[in-house]
């Protein structure tokens, strides 16, 4: 069953990629976009089977030279196949309708490498030796790569996204492929099997772990390795940048529980208190910055971060559960990890088409001058209400349930012992805190400005609904972040099973029907008893409400309150940066934001004032400290190449001869 | 789901419906008095409502459904706090909602819907009482969950019923200085999560300083009476749930006969917390808006500060 | 209610030991301050007290006593002669490091005492070495006090809680200082506290404010 949906996936990418290749150009999206879809579908099939159970293990020696693919899918591999696959599915089919019309990319090359990007996605999960994850890989991060330079005819930003991109994909790349060779030198082979049975020191270990994590952690935008991620994931194309923000940075978390719980099977306390320090400031950085971004997709692109930081720290904190002999704690918060993977797929595909639609509508994705869509754009507006009451962690959404298993693994850590759990829990549940109420405000921001009031610019005033098929994509969407907030329990059985296999302890965490019940702890949550409390009640107080009127009144039409001085025009409006100055303020230590206020005076008198120009922006701080140092060695190090190679073809020639012989001689004195 | 439970957690909500608003009254009262004024009387909030219940709700222009069905929710929200936090009886058929984390998202959920409607209005002060609220909301969530951190690691439980029965069976543990710190800390919150002084007044109307009035300013007529009452029910339910976690005598589990001394109980600590609550807003300043942080990572302290007692006295 | 015993008497007077210390970092005018730090001394007289009825011991009754007399009486008194009373003196109104920063500050520094007295706690388990980590934590936050406030007074004040802390942490630790040290302590701190008297009025005479960094003024 998993063989042949995969086999399947394979080969509907070929037909795809043929599709792109022949079909004309009118007719590309719909095809490529058919057959991603596919793809999509074949994966969820695959993920669910291997969740269901199946077991899949297939050697194709003859695909690679050398080692050959090795590919296998267990239930921890399955759980990301069947994300990856949900989310392609519905994106794909988005992206159908949302190049009508002559918006989006449609070129040759662009539409080509989609197919094969969804295929690597889904099969780096089904990886089953070093050699094999590694190919994927790379093969996914030079697709991706196309796809976020979708645009990069229109606007110069996409190419500088790119950049950051390509170098920081390929650090990231060469972190996990030393970390991994390294594994497989001392392991004597290469399989996941061979690896998981090597025992090597502690030391190397640790070294493999680090190296492993910094590579998949900078897939995942781990701070400070996320600067990419706002740039890339704002710039693509928006079906791209759901895929990249609901699919591809999964796969970094995967990569780290495959690596650091299956293969290395736990390790030393010190690692995990590193990933979840390295959380912790992800979801903290993240958040502060999506909270005083005024770019609706830069928003969205930091939030993602933020959310991958709180799935890393709920990874560091199962680690460090699991290193102090605390199993249930340890499969507890991995499967509130692994939750969250999946309900931030769910939303944040949600609120990344959404987005798209509002930026095909108006050609803006500028808060600033947004506004009023929700007359012009309903079924939008609702449907980013859905992914927006998910990504601010409130009940009934979907981010809530896994935030609350997070936060019940912290909270309830203390039989875990230790001064280090005992010091480090009350601050993680801090900071899950601060992140969860920063994230309300910023999603308040988001729906807000973005898309109540009245249109601050003449496009958000002009614009008009998406076609049906792409609201019947976001639509499937928001019913998955409606069952998945609804209906966890569901769920509860395949992500033990999930959790089981990484851990290599048969857990049982999550149970229960209405309500959700978990091993160990007294806590019960019943999402699907408070949602319909409170529908009961909000119809409950309509009714009391028309009881108590002793009148019956109709709703009156009034004039806005304008203190006597006018109507108010949209400019008087809050925009998304006046909403976010009180936190900026607050946060000022560690925003570090630039204002810029230049006054003119008139020329008769310096105290009248003709012109002030004021002009406030927030950098990526991180970006600013870690990485413009970096530039700029690099860029020294570039100016000696003048020096190096001043066009003379016979001192090229000598640098190969001299290294040749270099090495031969090294050679002789060494052996 | 027996009958008894139902009674019992009907008459709950009943009691904070009808209460509410004569806390609210009872509150400027003992102000007005403090003051040397006469004050209006304790059931002047229901005069209002009912003044308010009459007139026709308005819909001023450029707004829409945000707009109009913010009222309701947060009533709504206000109507499953009122039925699932235990203020009379620990056993509520919502039991399994009943969690301290569940309550803390219906609060804050109820604060967003005000504050969308409020930047629906699309005015300037709409604006600016939403991003107040939400500056407020998103550090007022840190204390929170550590004081519940503290409150709860103990207990094992992060349901309200299960905290207040193991206080219940274990008066001590009221004494001890992680409970005090956690109730210090909470105390601060519920101030903030309010609207009272000093983080904000609610009786100005002066724009500059309003963060709660700003938002509800374009409501008018049984719009207006919903959102007041809503406020009125959470001031009530926050109070509650404060005596509820640190002094829950007389709570009555599910049989019916202990009810009516539960209602007294009740009736008399929160009156007294809000008699107290309104004296001390007699003696004390509203804070600048960019003050507020301070106090409220003071409060973060306290409550850092009853985890880290309820580790090293356990 | 009415069987609290020692334990919790202990704790309750630890518990407002420490947050009498939160409070020096939270409050700005410097009077508070001194009000604090006042109610701190009587805290820590009130844990030696509380050890002493403990131990049946008089000798340690009395060093409540001189505690208290010293700590809650003599020395915010003097501090509060040195306070003078020009407005533009009474509050501390640019640390270094702003009042929230400094509480978050508090909160890691309470957790990292907590960390470091643990092996410590372990090995004599009682009642009066499980507050140990408050007094380690008064120490802290009066070093964080001294370091980052500016005024002469408020620097007084952190460097009297750094003692408070530091004389909390013998007695807790140790069955008891012997009276003749205490007493030697006691007066090095009197000396302290007048001298500083002495030189926040020298420098209010020469500079015009009590701010510490005018001094550096005297470097060039």
């Amino acid at each position: 069953m998993i063989g042949w949906a995969l086999a399947g996936a394979c080969v509907v990418a070929g037909m795809g990629v043929l599709a792109a290749v022949v079909s004309p150009r009118r007719a590309r999206p719909a095809c490529v976009g058919a057959a991603t879809a596919g793809i999509g579908v074949a994966g969820l099939v695959a993920g669910v089977a291997a969740l269901s159970g199946q077991v899949l293990q297939a050697r194709l020696p003859r695909l690679l030279p050398l080692a050959g693919v090795q590919l296998a899918l267990d239930p921890l591999g399955g759980w990301f196949v069947a994300v990856t696959g949900g989310v392609l599915a519905a994106v794909a089919l988005y992206g159908i309708g949302y190049a009508g019309g002559g918006h989006g990319p449609s070129g040759r090359g662009v539409q080509a490498a989609l197919p094969v990007f969804a295929v690597a996605l889904l099969l780096v999960p089904a990886a089953a030796s070093a050699s094999t994850l590694l190919m994927l890989w790379e093969l996914m991060a030079v697709t991706s790569l196309l796809l976020i330079l979708a645009e990069h005819r229109a606007r110069p930003a996409v190419a500088e996204a790119g950049w950051w991109y390509a170098a920081l994909t390929h650090v990231g790349f060469v972190a996990i492929l030393l970390g991994l060779v390294l594994y497989a030198a001392h392991a004597g082979g290469d399989s996941f099997a061979e690896l998981r049975a090597a025992h090597l020191s502690p030391a190397l270990r640790g070294v493999v772990f680090v190296l492993v994590l910094a590579g998949f952690g900078s897939k995942s935008g781990l701070v400070p390795l996320h600067v990419w991620l706002p740039r890339a994931h704002a710039e693509a194309p928006s079906p791209v940048s759901a895929m990249l923000s609901a699919a591809m940075v999964n796969l970094g978390v995967y990569g780290v529980i495959r690596v650091g719980f299956d293969l290395l099977g736990g390790g030393s306390r010190w690692w995990w208190l590193l990933v979840l320090t390295l959380g912790a400031a992800s979801a903290l950085y993240g958040i502060l910055q999506a909270a005083v971004a005024a770019d609706l997709k830069r928003l969205l692109a930091y939030s993602t971060v933020e959310n991958m930081g709180l799935v890393f720290l709920g990874l560091g904190a199962a680690g460090v559960f699991h290193t102090s002999g605390a199993p249930a704690l340890a499969a507890l918060a991995l499967a509130a990890a692994l939750l969250h993977v999946l309900n931030h797929a769910g939303f944040k595909a949600l609120l990344f088409t959404a987005a798209g639609s509002v930026l095909r509508a108006t050609g803006t994705r500028d808060l600033d001058a947004l506004g009023g869509l929700r007359s012009r754009m309903p079924a939008t507006t609702a449907l980013f209400a859905v992914g927006a009451l998910g990504a601010s962690a409130l009940p009934p959404g979907n981010g809530f349930v896994s935030e609350w298993l997070l936060l019940q693994s912290l909270v309830h850590a203390l039989p875990a012992g230790g001064v280090v759990t005992a010091v480090a829990m009350p601050l993680a549940v801090a900071v899950v805190a601060l992140t969860a109420g920063l994230a309300v405000a910023t999603f308040v921001k988001a729906l807000g400005v973005g898309f109540f009031a009245r249109p601050r610019s003449d496009a958000a005033a002009a614009a008009r609904e998406s076609p049906p098929g792409m609201l019947a994509a976001m639509g499937v969407l928001a019913l998955g972040c409606a069952g998945l907030a609804l209906a966890p329990a569901a769920l509860g059985q395949v992500l033990s099973r999930a959790v089981g296999t990484a851990i290599h302890t048969p857990a049982n965490v999550v149970g229960g029907g209405v309500s959700l019940h978990l091993a160990g702890i007294a806590s019960t949550m019943s999402p699907l008893l408070t949602a319909v409390a409170l529908a009961v009640a909000v119809v409950a107080s309509a009714a009391l409400i028309r009881l108590v009127t002793t009148r019956v009144t109709r709703r009156r039409a009034v004039a806005l309150w304008d203190c006597g001085a006018g109507p108010p025009t949209p400019r008087m409006q809050y925009t998304a940066t006046s909403f976010a100055e009180p936190l900026q303020r607050v946060f000022d230590d560690v925003l570090a934001p630039e204002t810029d206020v230049d006054v003119t005076p008139h020329a008769e008198s310096a105290y009248l004032v003709a012109r002030v120009a004021y002009q406030a922006r927030v950098p990526d701080r991180v970006e600013h400290a870690l990485y413009a140092p970096v530039i700029a060695a690099a860029r020294r190090v570039g100016r000696l190449g003048p020096v190096l190679a001043n066009g003379s073809v016979h001192r090229y020639l000598a640098y190969g001869f001299f290294g040749i012989t270099g090495l031969l001689l090294i050679l002789a004195v060494t052996r | 789901m027996n009958p008894n439970e139902l009674i019992a957690t009907a008459v709950q909500v009943v009691v904070v419906v009808v209460g509410a608003p004569l806390l609210v009254g009872l509150m400027r009262q003992v102000r007005a008095r403090l003051e040397g004024r006469a004050g209006a009387g304790v059931i002047q909030p229901w005069r209002d409502l009912r003044k308010l219940l009459r007139r026709a709700p308005a819909t001023p222009t450029g707004t829409g459904w945000a707009f109009r069905l913010a009222p309701l929710l947060l009533m709504g929200t206000s109507l499953v706090l009122a039925a699932v936090v235990p203020l009379l009886t620990t056993a509520s058929p919502l039991d399994p909602a009943a969690d301290l984390f569940a309550v803390v998202g219906l609060l804050a959920l109820g604060t967003v819907t005000l504050a969308l409607a409020a930047l629906d209005t699309g005015t300037a002060f709409g604006g600016m009482g939403a991003s107040r609220e939400m500056t407020i909301l998103a550090l007022v969530e840190p204390t929170i969950l550590v004081a519940v951190f503290a409150l709860s690691a103990r207990v094992g439980s992060t349901n309200l019923a299960a905290i207040v029965t193991a206080t219940l069976h274990d008066p001590l543990r009221v004494a001890s200085p992680a409970s005090l710190l956690a109730a210090a800390a909470l105390a601060i919150v519920v101030v903030a999560e309010t609207g009272r002084l000093p983080v904000d007044n609610p009786a100005t109307h002066l724009e500059l300083t309003m963060i709660h009035e700003a938002m509800v300013l374009e409501y008018a007529g049984t719009d207006l009476a919903l959102v007041e009452w809503a406020s009125s029910m959470r001031l009530t339910i926050l109070l509650g749930l404060l005596t509820s976690l640190f002094l829950p005598w007389g709570i009555a589990a599910a049989s019916l006969a202990a009810l009516p001394l539960a209602l007294a109980a009740f009736l008399v600590k929160v009156a007294a917390l809000g008699v107290g609550l309104g004296a001390v807003e007699v003696f004390i300043a509203k804070l600048r808006l960019f003050r507020v942080p301070e106090l409220l990572a003071g409060s973060f302290v306290l409550a850092v500060l009853a985890v880290a007692s309820s580790f090293f006295l356990a | 209610m009415t069987d609290i015993s020692y334990p919790q008497y202990l704790d309750l007077a630890a518990g407002l030991f420490l947050l009498t210390a939160v409070g020096v970092l939270w409050r700005q005018q410097l009077a508070s301050m001194i009000r604090l730090f006042a109610l701190q001394g009587a805290a820590l007289a009130a844990i030696v007290a509380i050890l002493g009825v403990r131990q049946h011991s008089l000798e340690l009754l009395l060093v409540a006593v001189g505690l208290g007399v010293l700590r809650a009486g003599v020395l915010p008194y003097l501090a509060w002669r040195a306070l003078g009373d020009s407005p533009a003196e009474a509050r501390e109104t640019r640390p270094v490091v702003n009042v929230s920063t400094s509480l978050l500050a508090a909160a890691a520094l309470t957790l990292l005492a907590y960390a470091v007295t643990q092996p410590l706690v372990a090995l004599a388990p009682s009642p009066a070495t499980a507050i140990l980590p408050a007094a380690v934590a008064v120490v802290l936050i009066g070093f964080f006090t001294l370091v980052t406030r500016r005024r002469a007074l408020s620097q007084v004040v952190g460097f009297l809680l750094l003692d408070n802390g530091i004389t909390a942490t013998a007695f807790l630790a140790t069955a008891g200082v012997p009276l003749i040290v205490e007493l030697g302590v006691s007066f090095d701190l009197l000396l302290v506290v007048l001298v500083l008297q002495v030189l926040t009025t020298r420098l209010r005479t020469a500079f015009g404010s009590s701010d510490l960094d005018e001094l550096r003024e005297l470097h060039d």
